[in-house]
């Protein structure tokens, strides 16, 4: 007996979600600090966290993360 | 994440912070935006981006119009820094920063002579905060900025 058409959508959606879910915690494992930065007509350079450059802007970001402290949760 | 000497910072602030917010892409707000309206804008911010840890908005001169928190000065200090360490990367004027770290993400932005800085948890969607950031600073430069706040409440029957 061939399944029901709501089914056949059911199934679809669910798959489509199971694949966003598993993006997801790919990216969380994966993901690894960045520096980038962007520039006036949209060009846009990365630095590393290595370069002089990149340490600079890393420590001032932690400067800023720990000025903002945690959030909340309500 | 590597730790770095404090005398980094320093040197940086000294060598680069002068005039670092002179240095805007888009050239100077024609008014500065009021701290009412900076503080509207911040919490309007904080209403559209459910990760945002806290944020700061700052003026031509790289002043503290609005920050959350309870130490706005610390906001200028540090996004001076942030925006000098930016610009000498390559020696160009930065208009927008993204850094990720795993103690959260910081964005930067400079647009129409103001400039704003944001601490939201990882992950964060970095293209729609980035446009609210934006849209706000927009709307700030404005003569008549308005950030949905309510509207006094009209009576009913035509009495005030």
């Amino acid at each position: 007996m061939p399944p029901k058409p709501h089914r056949i959508l059911l199934d679809r959606v669910s798959a489509y979600a199971d694949e966003a879910a598993a993006y997801m915690r790919r990216r969380r494992v994966s993901r690894r600090p960045f520096a980038r930065l962007y520039y006036p007509g949209g060009r846009s350079a990365d630095h590393a966290q290595d370069s002089s450059s990149g340490a600079e802007l890393f420590v001032a970001a932690g400067r800023l993360i720990e000025v903002a402290g945690k959030k909340e949760r309500g | 994440m590597a730790q770095t000497t404090t005398t980094v910072i320093q040197e940086a602030r000294a060598r680069d912070t002068v005039g670092s917010f002179s240095q805007m892409p888009d050239g100077a707000a024609a008014t500065v935006p009021s701290e009412e309206s900076a503080e509207a804008a911040l919490a309007y911010l904080a209403e559209m981006s459910p990760d945002l840890r806290g944020a700061a908005v700052l003026g031509p001169e790289g002043e503290v119009l609005a920050a959350t928190g309870e130490e706005p000065a610390r906001w200028g200090e540090d996004a001076a820094v942030l925006f000098a360490a930016a610009d000498a990367a390559e020696g160009v004027p930065v208009e927008q920063v993204h850094i990720a770290t795993e103690q959260g993400e910081v964005f930067a932005i400079r647009n129409e002579g103001l400039a704003a800085v944001s601490v939201t948890e990882r992950f964060a969607l970095a293209s729609l905060l980035l446009f609210d950031m934006r849209s706000m600073l927009r709307e700030l430069a404005g003569a008549t900025p308005n950030f949905g706040g309510s509207e006094p409440p009209k009576s009913r029957n035509g009495e005030d």
